[in-house]
């Protein structure tokens, strides 16, 4: 396995380039899945996020977000959500159209991907991101959150509305809410 | 997933059933190349899935609770328990709802406990995110960050010894000049340093056993540079936690304090001496040394014997034990070990072992 001297750290570098390759090179989704996984596990240890980042795996994580395969989504979604907790790799997906990437995926049908969504805008809100992920229609998909029948859901929705926004702005998303005849299309996930 | 049945968001409410609690099927089809250790399903943790409070299915319905929570004990204080008996358990089993005090001590519970075998049984035991409150929620995604933020900072100030310390001539093992032994001992002394894996391949050498509660865990399991490798190939860290817990940073902060202090004081370089070489001994040496050390330890304090021969300090115990190894579980590992080596030793002794040690359990 790892080596035990200085060389580890470059050794470590090379199998998450071998993971990348593979990901690229191969055809079959089955294997893609595999190492989309490993890479976004891999991305929940801090030491890895360097490499990570060399390896422009954040935006590997973005291009997912668009795909058909729900997998890929899934588990994308969930490396940016372990990745956006270290402040460079947050800055990277901010510049790299993150927030509004991420905010689609709110309206994602699997609850774990929602799930990611959340707690991604929530380590991405900086000064300078804090007005766009506030805006309106987040707030108002949060509010909905928070009175979903999911505990999951509606707790980190609520924690959402607390932390991220202040309290004027809540209360006047929920004011848009009730002026509103039906409800604005970001349903909430089936599963 | 089962539709939920009921909107009571207490956790002691009737529980639902989620797609998060089923067992996924492993993964066969991987590549050697990264295949690892476990045969693992393909699935990806976040913060969000991972939780202080965990759900154990399985447990035989032959009155053992007590058991099982003293089982939970060991990787960490548990604050609440209670039987799930509206959850649907296989016949003769029953699930039980654990809540620990860190998050740190259910991961380490479920990386043990998870696919083994109690009374008979076969535990499954998994995260249950959902008997969270709002506040639990908040503080665990506050905990996360704060502890990566350390953690970052941390590998950047190491990255940056080490260059220093790259450039400077390091010919021999000894340390002879007064800045190298300074700067090795620096690094010996920084929590997630190289010069530490010595220290932890030794602590890999001993069997696996549990250990009480460490409250500086939390923010020092992500160590790089380690022999034992933090995860196995598929980035399953999460499930690798508890081998790294060996290692103490413990009050590094004070050590790196005193250190600070004393930088460049003669007595001060004669301690580091023998740390500082400790780092380019090979690991047998190494364990030969701490054999010696022990048995000399009868003639030294026990403040001497961390100051001489560990970088590291641990906090004092009220009645430090004879021979200190700064680790209960190590101390009682090596009690056994002796008593046994005394007893295959002296095959006409036919003295028994006053008192069988117990490894040490908290509940």
């Amino acid at each position: 396995m790892w080596k035990k001297d200085s060389s580890e750290g470059s050794d470590r570098f090379e199998y998450l380039q071998t993971l990348v390759t593979e990901f690229q090179d191969t055809d079959s989704e089955e294997a893609k899945e595999q190492v989309l996984a490993n890479l976004a596990n891999f991305a929940y240890d801090p030491n890895n996020m360097e490499n990570l980042r060399e390896l422009q795996v954040p935006d590997l994580f973005l291009d997912m977000l668009t795909e058909e395969n729900a997998n890929f989504v899934e588990f994308g979604m969930g490396g940016l959500c372990n990745l956006s907790m270290d402040p460079e790799c947050r800055d990277v997906i901010l510049q790299g159209n993150g927030i509004s990437l991420v905010t689609n995926c709110l309206s994602n049908q699997r609850e774990e991907t929602v799930l990611s969504a959340i707690t991604t805008l929530m380590n991405l809100t900086t000064p300078s991101s804090r007005a766009e992920i506030t805006d309106p229609a987040i707030l108002q998909c949060m509010l909905r959150f928070s009175l979903s029948e999911s505990p999951r859901l509606r707790s980190l929705a609520a924690v959402f509305l607390q932390d991220c926004c202040s309290q004027e702005q809540v209360a006047r998303a929920e004011q848009q809410m009730q002026g509103q005849q039906s409800a604005v299309g970001i349903p909430l996930p089936k599963d | 997933m089962a539709a939920p049945r009921n909107n009571n968001s207490s956790c002691w409410g009737v529980p639902d059933v989620y797609k998060h609690h089923e067992q996924k099927k492993i993964c066969i089809s991987r590549p050697k190349y990264r295949d690892g250790r476990r045969d693992r399903a393909v699935k990806v943790y976040t913060i969000n899935l991972e939780s202080n409070y965990l759900m154990i299915q399985g447990v035989p319905a032959i009155g053992v609770m007590t058991e099982l929570i003293q089982l939970c004990a060991l990787y960490g204080a548990v604050e609440e328990y209670r039987p799930l008996d509206e959850y649907p358990a296989e016949e003769f089993t029953e699930v039980y709802l654990v809540k620990f005090q860190k998050l740190t001590s259910a991961r380490a519970a479920k990386r043990r406990m998870d696919e083994k075998s109690f009374y008979g049984g076969l535990l499954h035991v998994c995260y249950v995110p959902e008997y969270e409150t709002v506040e639990d929620t908040r503080l665990k995604l506050q905990d996360r960050r704060r502890y990566i933020i350390r953690a970052v900072r941390n590998k950047a100030r190491e990255k940056e010894q080490k260059e220093a310390v790259n450039e400077k001539p390091t010919s021999s093992e000894k340390a002879t000049t007064s800045e190298t032994v300074i700067a090795r001992y620096e690094k010996t002394v920084v929590p997630d340093n190289t010069g530490n894996t010595s220290n932890i391949c030794h602590y890999s050498g001993f069997p696996l056993l549990p250990f009480p509660p460490q409250e500086y865990h939390y923010y020092r399991h992500g160590n790089p540079h380690r022999t034992i490798p933090t995860e196995d190939k598929m980035g399953t860290l999460h499930n690798a936690i508890i081998d790294t817990k060996r290692l103490e940073p413990q009050s590094s902060s004070s050590c790196q304090a005193s250190l600070d202090k004393d930088r460049g004081t003669e007595q001060r370089l004669t301690l580091n001496q023998a740390p500082a070489a400790v780092r380019f001994v090979p690991r047998t040496t190494h364990l030969e040394n701490r054999k010696r050390r022990m048995e000399e330890a009868a003639d030294h304090s026990l403040t001497d014997v961390t100051i001489n021969n560990e970088p590291l300090i641990g906090p004092k115990l009220p009645e430090p034990p004879k021979l200190d190894m700064e680790d209960v579980s190590l101390n009682t590992t090596a009690n056994l070990i002796r008593n046994t080596l005394k007893k295959v030793e002296s095959v006409p002794d036919l003295k028994p072992v006053e008192k069988k040690v117990k490894p040490r359990r908290r509940i």
